[in-house]
């Protein structure tokens, strides 16, 4: 059938004119990219800070033992702490298990006596698996580390010779990855991302499918005198353009709020991490979101046209949605390689590519290949679309949400 | 000069799992003149609705062959639709457009001249009497402000044929008669109008020729006062009956 755009953009208007007009979708597709996700965030990092400062508050419970005598000083640290408290027991392993202990620390003799006088060993006994006994054993770490630093440095000026002299060699780290790579706004965005495409396409993909029949409305719109193919390239194009909004509403939202009431929840403590998109990736970011949008909205429509009304609708998005968003969990590590391999799943290419893109990095031969593989998927998904709204048993919706029922007639002719 | 509406040998089956093929329309064959209104007279279940979709081009006929102006409804389905406006119970509007939204999409996307859209959108909204409504939305309307609104958006693009599939059904006496009314005077107005309905009451109102469809088969067609003469019977629900009955020991 001929498509005629004309028709086509008449047809968008009234489809944008109505959803604009649906307290849902505008709360779908407007308002909760604006607003919900940023305040989520912004909640749920307040309960874990407000968390953590409880938890840093609490006490440990420690037992010093064989504490050398020269070495005094270590121990009146160790009392003066105010988040340590200093007990003894029978069987200190016994209680540290059964949690009525976090730690022993035990002083050893010297593994390798390098003339130093009053030199010593510790051991730290802990529970790993209890977070009290975990954070008794960071706290002792840096006490005794702290104490040690103090030490040479007093060992050095007795012996006449520099702190730097005194230790032989040095660490000293040099991060080359840029703020962008290390921030967790570039590991979260594709995840939101992908998200609020998801969420900004299916109310209007079930709307104008689902919804349509079950307002009477689908036989309405069918019996005009344009193409079909102009009804679903209209139709498919607001779902996208309401997805592409969602998405684009979000990703803007966040990098206010980030940059702003969220700002202290993102950094990594080697300075501020960038929470701001570069300008030379935004084209980047821009085509994959407009790929994503035209994909999502495709597999949804295909799925929700076959349903009767906007429940049916739902229930046959709902795993669609589950399907897409799941893998991209699993992409977040940021070890994972934007590969030409990877680069042909559909959905996960344009996550790394807009993943890279962000933090600055360009593998052009995997762009390639993804922008190719989601040309052929949006085509080969609208070409399926297309096929099914010229079936005559869907226009008038007798397969009664069954797309197996479709597949079956349609494939195998039965 | 051939009629608006030609209909020869019209066939649809649908192929149930529990019930193997199932002939919902069985060769039908008719002709509607130009001005007039023509009845399609049957029971729930006849095979009323599956023609008229046939003709408004929602289903592809199984066999034969039907035109509207002389577009075929297989090869030509748009040249079908425009020249045509379908109403029917399924045939809703767009609940959060406004009255003169509705009237002024459906007239652009039927082709009708751009140019004279928003003129024809204004006589439409004085001739169904909408003054007051044409910037409500749809969905804030009553019923039977809806329904006016729905005829007004069936005959958006001035279409020669329309087809009016049970418009009653639904609607209490007084909305019914509106729309009744209605028709008339889009007959008057000169358009080939088919009305499908099986209220007996408003075929003998409304049609200029009625055709008994029971079964998927058309059993008769001429004017009330043919069908009388041929059957012997007044009244069209007696009529009716004695064309069913016939067809059933026929069948």
């Amino acid at each position: 059938m001929v498509l005629n755009w004309n028709d086509v953009g008449i047809l968008y208007q009234r489809e944008l004119r109505s959803a604009l007009r649906d307290r849902t979708i505008v709360t779908n597709s407007v308002l909760l990219p604006i607003f919900l996700y940023p305040l989520l965030i912004w909640i749920v990092y307040s309960a874990v800070t407000f968390v953590s400062g409880q938890n840093e508050g609490l006490k440990s419970r420690i037992m010093l033992k064989d504490v050398p005598e020269a070495h005094v000083r270590l121990k009146q640290g160790f009392e003066k702490d105010r988040s340590i408290v200093l007990g003894s027991s029978l069987d200190p392993r016994d209680d540290i298990r059964q949690g009525l202990l976090d730690a022993l620390v035990e002083f050893l003799p010297p593994k390798s006596n390098l003339g130093i006088d009053d030199n010593f060993s510790v051991r730290i006994t802990f529970d790993e698996s209890r977070d009290s006994s975990d954070r008794a054993r960071s706290r002792i770490a840096e006490k005794i580390t702290n104490y040690r630093e103090d030490f040479l440095e007093r060992r050095a000026v007795q012996s006449g010779i520099s702190r730097e002299q005194f230790q032989n060699f040095w660490i000293d780290d040099q991060n080359l990855s840029s703020n962008q790579q290390i921030s967790a706004f570039t590991i979260m965005l594709p995840i939101f991302f992908i998200i609020m495409l998801a969420v900004g396409a299916m109310h209007p993909a079930i709307d104008s499918t689902a919804g349509e029949r079950e307002n009477s409305t689908w036989e309405t719109i069918m019996t005009a005198a344009t193409s079909r193919t102009s009804i679903l390239v209209a139709k498919y194009l607001y779902v996208a353009t309401m997805s592409f909004i969602a998405a684009f509403l979000n990703l803007f939202a966040m990098m206010v709020s980030m940059g702003t009431v969220l700002a202290p929840f993102f950094q990594t403590g080697r300075g501020n991490s960038s929470l701001r998109i570069p300008l030379e990736s935004a084209p980047l970011v821009l085509v994959g979101a407009a790929l994503l949008a035209l994909f999502i909205s495709a597999g949804m429509m295909i799925l929700a046209s076959f349903a009767r009304n906007y429940k049916e609708g739902q229930s046959m998005v709902g795993p669609f949605y589950i399907a897409l968003v799941l893998p991209i969990l699993f992409l977040q590590t940021p070890d994972f390689a934007f590969t030409p391999r990877l680069a042909l799943i559909p959905v996960a290419n344009v996550v790394m590519m807009i993943r890279e893109a962000v933090q600055g990095v360009y593998h052009w031969r995997s762009i390639g290949v993804t922008l190719a593989v989601e040309c052929v998927s949006i085509i080969v998904a609208v070409r399926i679309a297309v096929l099914i709204i010229q079936h005559e048993d869907f226009a008038i919706g007798t397969y009664n949400g069954s797309f197996g029922k479709f597949a079956k007639e349609w494939l195998l002719g039965k | 000069m051939s009629a608006p509406v030609v209909v020869r040998n019209l066939a649809k089956a649908f192929y149930d799992e529990g019930r193997g093929e199932i002939k919902a329309v069985d060769s039908i064959s008719f002709e509607c003149h130009e001005g007039e209104i023509f009845g399609l007279l049957g029971a729930n279940g006849a095979g009323k609705t599956t023609t008229l979709r046939m003709l408004s081009t929602i289903l592809a006929p199984t066999s034969g062959t039907a035109t509207i102006m002389g577009h075929d409804v297989v090869h030509d389905p748009e040249g079908v639709r425009k020249n045509l406006g379908f109403y029917s119970a399924t045939t809703a509007l767009y609940p959060r457009l406004t009255t003169r939204e509705t009237i002024e999409f459906f007239a652009r996307i039927n082709q009708y001249p751009s140019k004279r859209v928003p003129e024809r959108v204004e006589y439409l909204i004085h001739r169904f009497g909408l003054e007051k409504y044409a910037d409500a939305r749809i969905e804030k309307l009553s019923s039977g402000m809806k329904q006016k609104v729905s005829v007004a958006r069936t005959v958006a693009h001035d279409p020669a044929i329309l087809i009016f599939d049970e418009p009653t059904v639904g609607l209490d006496v007084l909305n019914a008669l509106d729309v009744q009314e209605t028709i008339g005077e889009l007959r008057a107005e000169g358009k080939t109008i088919i009305f499908s309905t099986h209220i007996m009451s408003e075929a003998e109102r409304l049609c200029d020729r009625i055709a008994i469809i029971h079964g998927g088969q058309i059993l008769a067609t001429d004017t009330l006062a043919g069908l009388r003469e041929i059957t012997g019977q007044h009244y069209l629900e007696d009529i009716f009956v004695l064309f069913v009955k016939a067809g059933q020991e026929t069948v």
